[in-house]
């Protein structure tokens, strides 16, 4: 079994717009779809680099500030002055008091240099107070012993320690939010030393997180060590509770890493950076809002490749009409042809295959048309040809019976009779030979018919009798000629010749409406007039009488002489005329020939 | 004829192009548009920290949100026809919502009214209103922060010692007074030996309450505690008890926080103090404005509550925010 080929539709148009529509549906699809996965991918990678990249950044800066404070405190711990002054046993003698103020003049001057540094305190064991400010008081030196800044420094003997963001309460009625870092100095040898605290203004550490935005509500958070909020833009709300973030995964999380989590209800993402002092700067996104990125490319996606592909479908749709739509009028001209109507033109200016095409089918058709015309008049010529030599025949048997009555007509001694029958011979022979025009006026073609019934009545003896009743009117007007030689033949040889008495045949000519009507009246035995009018019908219609042979006519039965003249008149004078026939068994056949009115010089050309 | 299916064919096309330019436009204009909120303190005073703080609080959530916060206020707490004129005002301009600190708790209702029916939701914070018509009132809850203050005056008081105590409100007829003073009478209720005076009022005066209490300690010498109801009064009566060196003997509870509520604090002569927590109050207002707007159901009555500092508790890291809120100037 022959498969069927998947793209079989039933028209050019339909293929066409088909494999348009797939081709574009194929690439928008493809082109919208990567646009969407790159686009998508692109936004959220980006984001999640530039999350990695700020947050970084943040880690950075707060490493280089807390870089600075520690080499600042390096500078300040390791100030001969303040060496010196630790080691005192007394700090507040006059020695102290003077090294005292030189320490506190040069941390004025570190502080001074740098707004960001808030203060710069040391405290020695041996009760040495040096405070960087001037316009600010000093607490209680054994108060200043019991705040964590000191007692941690101490704990840590040596290193640095590094606090949270809090409020530095070491001045008197001054609180100020800050980020300590406190170390203890070298202890010398009699033991003295002492803590040295830098204060970072808290303004920088918040500052520099406030300012960061990822999205629209990203923010970044930094985290102790101990878990405790350096930095929250919501840090009252996380105390109370009404807010919260995952800080024990967080705080568990060793090294840069990034994870998503459920909180409050929301998921967000967690970037985190570490510092080596501990520090952890953690950046917070919100997917939700990356998707909302992505939906709008994703519906930008849909929209722009729905209206691309609507146009295109369109387009397609379009085109392949454009293009076939000079086919299809092509192929109704086609069709109109193949009904046979050669007339029709294409009207295709263009200049395409197809204006070619049409271009090329006019030609094809007005060339079929002029070998149709030309076989036409050829079969025509030839009918005719064919018809006029068969009029212009006697039939032997007609000669053979006259001469033959002519003869026995010389032996009976019946001279008259035989003068009249030799004489209408004679007559009628010349009709036939004569050459001359194929119309004749109506009074010849009577003259003919005469001589033809004076030998017809002659030969069957009083078996009928004849009259004519002509409009004279007419006797001028012009008719084929020898063709009610044939209606006389049959009205004889079909109506009188059975009847048992004697009949009568009657010439009739008259005008009508539209021409002329010559009628053959007999009243012999009468036939079947409607199978007369059937057989004239078939003959008009059928081939070329090549039947017409001369046996066949010799024995006139057969309605071929009858046809044969139908047939000259039509092919004359067109198809409104011709023969009818009316007849009544036992009553008689009237025979109607209808021609039109051609008056005296006219002619019909042949 | 083809020609002009061509050209309608073109326009159509051109026509879609454009439908989806405004579509998209459209779409991208129609996302979730920003709430407009009013928002309305009691004063605009950069000076009042507790404002301030509130503001704070009222960006975040703005920022967290999406919303677009618009502050309008009077300069002084007491303006009270400066405020309803604002109101006035806010109804023509029409927000999505108002969030109100009523500056007065009985005129302001009529205003306030109409704010409602002009179909604006209103979100009432720190101070309310009489008929409670706003979409949710956001403050502290000051009868439980009236009775942590009573508790805390009683168990400051040596507990062999009986004796007067006194309550320093600071208005007569606002809703926070009222509250803040019944829950500390009904807290002292609890301690058959203290004895709760009539209540005096400081008119949100320093001068008045340091006045009121030097003559509260010379007509009282058996005093053993104060409550006094806000900041000035609190200042006021610290610096009687310090002028009349009677620290040891009168213990003193203040409420809301200052510069100065903390030195006394640091000093001893003020026991503790209850403070309330402004940024949360900021916060939830605009959460609560916005999901009201939303037509979302929300609480009629939110409590931010209050924390209590004591000089033992006051650098502890969840307080010091509370107590020291870093404002931005």
């Amino acid at each position: 079994m022959r498969r069927r080929p998947f793209f079989q539709f039933k028209s050019i148009h339909t293929n066409i717009a088909i494999a348009f529509s797939s081709l574009i549906i194929c690439t928008t699809v493809i082109l919208s779809a990567n646009t969407y996965l790159l686009s998508s991918d692109a936004v959220k990678d980006n984001s999640y680099a530039y999350t990695e990249q700020l947050i970084g950044q943040v880690n950075t800066n707060i490493q280089t500030y807390i870089g600075n404070m520690e080499s600042i405190s390096e500078l300040a711990i390791r100030d001969e002055g303040l060496q010196k002054l630790m080691r005192l046993p007394d700090p507040y003698d006059p020695e102290g008091l003077a090294l005292t103020k030189q320490a506190s003049g040069f941390f004025r001057s570190i502080a001074e240099s740098r707004g960001d540094i808030a203060s710069i305190v040391f405290i020695g064991t041996n009760g040495a107070l040096v405070s960087g400010r001037s316009d600010a008081v000093l607490k209680d030196y054994y108060e200043l012993l019991n705040q964590d800044w000191y007692k941690s420094a101490r704990e840590a003997g040596g290193q640095t320690v590094i606090s949270s963001s809090r409020i530095q309460h070491v001045y008197k009625n001054e609180y100020r939010w800050v980020v300590s870092i406190s170390r203890q100095a070298e202890a010398a040898a009699d033991g003295n030393t002492g803590v040295l605290l830098v204060d970072l203004n808290y303004n920088v550490i918040n500052d520099l997180c406030k300012q960061i935005h990822m999205g629209n509500r990203g923010y970044v958070f930094l985290l102790d060590p101990t878990g405790d909020l350096i930095f929250h833009p919501q840090q009252q709300l996380v105390y109370s509770g009404l807010k919260s973030e995952e800080f024990d995964r967080i705080l568990q999380s060793s090294g840069d890493r990034s994870f998503e989590a459920e909180s409050d209800g929301k998921t967000k993402i967690y970037t985190i950076r570490s510092s080596p002092y501990g520090w952890k700067v953690v950046g917070v996104n919100y997917p939700e809002e990356l998707v909302g990125d992505k939906r709008q490319i994703q519906f930008s996606a849909v929209l722009w490749g729905s209206v691309c592909l609507v146009i295109a479908l369109a387009i397609s749709i379009l085109l392949s009409l454009t293009l076939t739509k000079p086919i299809k009028r092509l192929e109704g001209h086609m069709k109109k042809v193949e009904k046979g109507d050669f007339d029709t033109r294409v009207e295709i200016e263009s200049t395409n295959e197809i204006g070619k095409l049409a271009r090329t089918f006019n030609l094809m058709t007005g060339k079929i048309k002029e070998l149709m015309g030309q076989i036409v008049q050829e079969q025509e010529d030839k009918r005719i040809s064919e018809l006029k030599a068969l009029q212009a025949q006697i039939h032997p048997h007609f000669l053979y019976n006259t001469l033959d009555s002519i003869i026995w007509m010389a032996e009976m001694n019946k001279l008259d009779d035989c003068v009249r029958m030799t004489s209408a011979l004679s007559k009628l022979l010349r009709s036939t030979i004569s050459k001359g025009e194929e119309l004749i006026p109506i009074r010849s073609e009577l003259a003919h018919i005469e001589h033809y019934l004076t030998i017809q009545s002659i030969r069957y003896r009083n078996k009928f009798t004849y009259s004519f009743e002509v409009d004279p009117a007419i006797m001028d007007c012009r008719m084929l000629k020898i063709v009610l030689q044939p209606l006389v033949e049959n009205a004889i040889y079909h109506g009188i010749k059975n009847k048992a008495d004697a009949g009568h045949i009657q010439i009739k000519g008259y005008r009508t409406g539209g021409g002329i009507e010559l009628q053959v009246i007999d009243d012999g035995v009468g036939t079947d007039a409607a199978k007369l009018n059937a057989n004239i019908a078939k003959g008009r219609a059928g081939p070329a009488p090549a039947a017409l042979s001369a046996a066949a006519a010799a024995s006139a039965t057969s309605g071929l002489g009858l046809q044969n003249v139908n047939h000259r008149i039509q092919l004359n004078f067109g198809e409104r005329y011709g023969l009818s026939f009316d007849s009544e068994l036992d009553e008689g056949t009237t025979v109607t020939l209808r021609m039109p009115e051609l008056g005296e010089g006219s002619g019909v050309q042949l | 004829m083809m020609r002009k299916w061509t050209w309608v064919f073109i326009g159509a096309a051109l026509l879609a192009v454009l439908a989806a330019f405004a579509f998209d436009a459209g779409m991208t204009r129609l996302k979730p548009q920003a709430k407009h909120i009013l928002f309305v303190p009691k004063t605009i005073d950069s000076s009042f920290e507790f404002w301030e703080v509130m503001r704070q609080g009222v960006d975040t959530a703005a920022a967290e949100f999406g919303a677009q916060v618009t502050v309008a206020g009077t300069e002084t707490e007491w303006d009270i026809e400066g405020q309803i004129a604002l109101l006035e005002q806010a109804i023509a301009d029409k927000p999505d919502a108002i969030i109100l600190a009523a500056t007065d708790y009985n005129r302001i209702a009529a205003v306030a009214k109409r704010i409602v029916e002009a179909g604006i939701t209103l979100v009432t914070v720190d101070s309310g209103m009489k008929d409670g018509i706003s979409g949710s009132f956001i403050a502290t809850d000051n009868y439980e922060g009236g009775r942590k203050a009573g508790k805390l005056l009683a168990d400051a008081i040596d507990p062999n010692r009986e004796g007067p105590v006194a309550i320093i409100n600071f208005v007569q007829g606002s809703a926070t007074a009222m509250d803040r003073e019944r829950g500390v009478r009904d807290s002292l209720a609890g301690y058959p030996g203290l004895e709760a005076l009539a209540p005096i009022y400081s008119n949100a005066s320093e001068d008045q309450a340091y006045r009121l209490t030097l003559e509260l300690l010379r007509s009282e010498p058996e005093l053993r505690g104060i409550a006094a109801l806000n900041e000035p009064t609190v200042v006021g009566a610290a610096r009687a008890i310090i002028e009349r060196q009677a620290v040891s003997r009168v213990k003193l509870i203040g409420f809301d926080n200052s510069m100065k509520e903390i030195a006394y604090l640091e000093d001893g002569v003020l026991q503790a103090t209850i403070v309330q927590k402004p940024f949360n109050m900021g916060y939830l207002a605009v959460k609560t404005a916005i999901e009201l707007s939303k037509g979302k159901k929300v609480q009629p009555a939110i409590d931010t509550g209050s924390e209590v500092i004591t000089k033992e508790n006051m650098y502890a890291s969840d307080k010091q925010k509370l107590l020291f809120p870093f404002v931005e100037r």
